[in-house]
Order: structure tokens, then sequence, then C-alpha cells
């Protein structure tokens, strides 16, 4: 499937934000209150199948930590980014993992590297991290290791 | 890494109890916790504790430039750094635009291919003495040191090899590579035969792994699983074969398939797969051309602003790189999605019911490599 297809089904079913082409693959913004409908519509309706990772990007010059879903079809062999914007000071979203059983772990990592809330998340425990260290991966993460050592 | 404990000892009934399994486990092959729940024999839960050598790779990659990263990537999965190496600079190149020439191909699939055999060689080794079996690895690491000793010719290393460039290669093959590769297909398939017959077939352990850790499709595509793991439960999905990047599709070659998705399935696929890759590897050492190794790259690393997600078939799964540039030399974000990440994630569903040695024949036939699940 080509990205105007995609783009076209999925428009006529949901809202979609804004939209890009990158490397001939659709990039959909869509509002955080849709995400569940919107990665359930992909998977059922689009064949979807599998969903290759969760992540975040954090944008501090825009003030914004952006969702990323990627999910591919082994039916159609075409991949799908959907992006969703958060508000950096408290961003908060719905998780999905009763629609994919993988974003368990994936939604459970970017909330401790980006400090994202995920909404009804049945283990909302650490991943990776130990206690006390929080959001490495935000931009503005200090760390005393990360200073270089004095010149001598 | 969790510190909250995932089962309350109140809760539990009286034939209850909780084991603990890790970090220090030799069947963990790396530093991974699991928390069984058990009764008798049988599992009835199962927590898995991992981050333990979290390292935080794609914090450094961000700080680092694009050609400082390359070391990192093969840093991830040890035991099959050069397609770690090549989802790296697949990206890059993509994200660039770069063609690379078909010599320089032609080599990158058959480093990749013989670091394939190299991988599921050392599963197979490690495998058998998780079971108990401890003459198997005497075997396998026979022919695995003709295959490193090949790549370590090419790459300079014998384990995390870094010969890739964005581009090609530095160097051509060594002068010996050739014949050395000539002598290993000409004997390596009836190794297999070999060893199929020592632990594969074996009568004990085929009763411990049939109908044993049953994975079915639905479930492995529902968790992200690929690889050979996916591959086992009847699943024809080989990224080289359904989504192909290089030159794979010039090959002959099937994607093998297990029947009922149970831990022997899982097995048989990664024997059959070195079938597959020798026959890759005998179609690449007859076609290679002669030419270049290396396209025109720019000096400095700099490609424009935007992302790209490119992913390559890995011995155990696909293994993505998503990049972020914003037009420095330097990525903005970096991810790397591991094959045993999603792959240990399915590791609940399968194991619960059980019995507990079962838990470590389950574990092994899954392949994990804990750096690139913690990264």
């Amino acid at each position: 499937m080509i990205f105007t297809e995609i783009l076209d089904k999925l428009k006529a079913k949901h809202e979609v934000l804004e939209s890009k082409e990158d490397l001939g693959v659709l990039n959909a913004w869509v509002s955080a209150k849709k995400i569940k409908e919107v990665i359930g519509f992909l998977k059922n309706d689009m064949q979807f199948g599998q969903l290759s990772f969760v992540t975040a990007v954090d944008l501090m010059a825009a003030n914004n930590i952006e969702m990323v879903y990627r999910l591919f079809s082994y039916e159609t062999k075409s991949d799908v980014v959907i992006k969703v914007k958060l508000d950096r000071a408290k961003p908060e979203i719905e998780t999905i993992t009763s629609i994919f059983s993988t974003a368990d772990w994936h939604e459970r990592e970017t909330s401790e590297m980006f400090g994202v809330k995920f909404l009804n998340h049945p283990d909302p425990n650490r991943l990776l991290l130990p206690d006390g260290i929080d959001m490495p991966l935000r931009k503005d993460f200090k760390c005393a290791d990360m200073t270089p050592l004095p010149k001598v | 890494m969790t510190t909250k404990a995932p089962f309350e000892l109140e809760k539990l009934s009286n034939d209850e109890y909780i084991l603990n399994m890790g970090p220090q486990h030799p069947s963990t092959h790396g530093v991974l916790r699991i928390i069984l729940k058990l009764d008798g024999e049988v599992v009835k839960d199962l927590y898995c504790d991992v981050g333990y050598i979290h390292s935080s790779v794609e914090k450094m990659c961000e700080n680092k430039k694009y050609e400082m990263i390359m070391p990192y990537t093969d840093r991830l999965d040890y035991l099959s750094a050069v397609n770690y190496n090549w989802g790296y600079a697949l990206a890059v190149e993509k994200l660039m635009g770069i063609t690379v020439p078909e010599r320089a191909e032609y080599i990158r699939v058959m480093l990749a291919e013989l670091n394939r055999i190299m991988s599921h060689l050392l599963w197979y080794s490690a495998y058998g003495m998780d079971v108990g079996a401890l003459t198997p690895i005497m075997y396998a690491f026979r022919e695995r040191e003709e295959v490193i000793d090949m790549i370590e010719g090419m790459t300079g290393g014998r384990l995390t090899h870094n010969a890739f460039r964005f581009g090609g290669f530095r160097n051509d093959l060594p002068k010996d590579f050739m014949d050395s590769l000539k002598k290993f297909i000409g004997h390596f398939n009836d190794k297999i035969d070999e060893y199929e017959a020592l632990l594969i077939n074996n009568i004990i352990l085929t009763a411990r792994t049939i109908g044993v850790g049953v994975l079915s499709k639905e479930t492995a595509i529902n968790y992200g699983v690929t690889g050979p793991s996916l591959r086992g439960s009847n699943c024809a999905i080989d990224l080289r074969k359904t989504a192909p990047y290089s030159i794979y599709e010039k090959f002959d070659f099937k994607a093998c398939v297990g029947k009922n998705g149970d831990t022997w399935d899982r097995l048989k696929v990664r024997m059959d797969e070195m079938r597959e890759s020798t026959k890759i590897l005998k179609q690449a050492m007859e076609g290679i051309p002669a030419g270049d190794i290396m396209a025109k790259v720019p000096k400095i690393i700099k490609p424009a602003p935007g992302e790209v997600y490119t992913k390559v078939e890995s011995a155990r799964g696909e293994f993505g790189v998503y990049i972020v540039s914003d037009g420095t030399d330097k990525p903005y974000r970096i991810k790397f999605r591991s094959p045993s990440f999603s792959n240990l994630s399915v590791l609940k569903e399968i194991t619960i019911g059980s019995k507990i040695a079962d838990v470590v024949a389950i574990m092994g036939s899954l392949d994990l490599v804990i750096p690139e699940i913690d990264r």
C-alpha cells in the first residue's frame, strides 16, 4: 500500500491532525485521546499486525514529547508511523497494551526514559532503570558522570 | 529493574512458593532475573526482571558523532555483531542516500551469513549444556572456530567484529578467504547432520522439548516475536524474504518454518537455517563480482533533517534502528529495536503451566542475549 492510500483510509475514519511522507512512509499525527482507537483500527481493519516499537522523542524546543508508534503489515508489506504530541510538563497517554501485548514492555521503557505516564497500564513498574534515575533520555538530563574530566 | 516484589507473599496459597532464578544463573547467559511462583514443580506465574546491565547505549549514541556509534552497535549483541553493524550502517546510508557498490554488498551478505552460522553454533552448544548435554559443544566449537577465523581475517575481531563503514568496507577480503570458505561449505552440511544426530534428534532431548512451551502464531505476532522463534510457530516471516534489504532478492533460499511452535520446532528451525545460510554463502561465493568496495561518502557525516527506520534479520530476529536527524553530525534521537527484548516478553505466556525444569529448556530455545535487552 502506498502512503496516500493508507492516509485516505485513515482519514475517512479518524481525525488526522497533520501528515507527511518521510522516505516513502506515512507519518500521521493524531490526538492523544484517539490513540487507542487509531491503533485498534490499523490493526483490525488495515492488517497492520506487527507493532515494531513504541518510543518517544523529546522535542525540547517545541516543549513537546512526541510519541512514536511504528506498525508494519506482513500482508501488504507497508509501514505506518503514528505520532502523538504530548505536553512536556505533563505527558499522559492511554496505554495500548490491550491491543498489542508487546506494547507493555515498550511503554514501560518509554515511561521511565521520558517520564510519560501511561494510563491504565497493567504493570506500571520500572523495567530497566534502578530507582533514583529519572528520565535520562530527556535532553535536559544532567548527571555528574556526563561532565568531562578536567584537563591536566 | 524492579524494587517492588511482583508477587505478594500474603496472597499465596499454602502450596505455593516463590523461587528466585538469577540474576547469576548459568542458563540465562547473562544477568537476567526471573521470579517464579511455583506450586510443587509447576510454574504458576513468572516475572522477568531485566535491566541489570543497562548502560544507556541510546543516550551515549546521542552524544556521539555518527561514525563513532558503529562500535556500540556490535556490543549490543556480541554473538551476531555483523548484523547489528549492518542495521546501523543501512540506516545512515538510507538517510544520506548512499548506494553501496555491489561487491561490498556481496561481502556484507557473506559476513552476515557466516555470523548467523557462528551465532547458531554457539546457541546449539549452550543449549546442549542448558539441558544437560555436555558433549555437543566440543563438536560445534570445532566448526565455529573455522568460521571465526574467516571473520577474523576480514574484520580483525573474533567476537565484536567491526568492519562496516558507511558505503562499504575499508579493506577487501583477505586473499585466503575464498579458499577457506570453499573448504568450509564443502563439509559443513555433513556436520549439521552430525549435530542433529547428536542432540536435536536425540531421544532424551525430543522427550524434553516436543510439546513443551507451545507458542501459537497469533501470540507470537501479538508479542512482537521475530526471527527463528517466530518461524518455529509455522509463520514464514523472514525479513530477508518479506522485506528484502541489500541483495537478498538475488539468492535462492527459503524461510525455514516449524510445525507446532513448540520448543523442538524452534531448535529445528535454527538447524535448518544453518543449511540455508550455507546455500546463500555458496551462491554469494560463486556470484561475487570484482570492483569497488567503497562508495563515495562525504568526509563529514551530516545527514539532512529527517528520520529513518531500517531493519535487518539478525540471528535472533528483527533488529531495527530508528534515527531522528536534526541536520547536525550527531543523531538527535536513536532507538535500537532489539529482537530479544520482544522475544523475552513472551516467556511468561508460554511457560505458565509447565514444569520448573522446562523453564530452562524454553528460555534456551528463545536464544536470548541480555545486553541487547538491556541496552
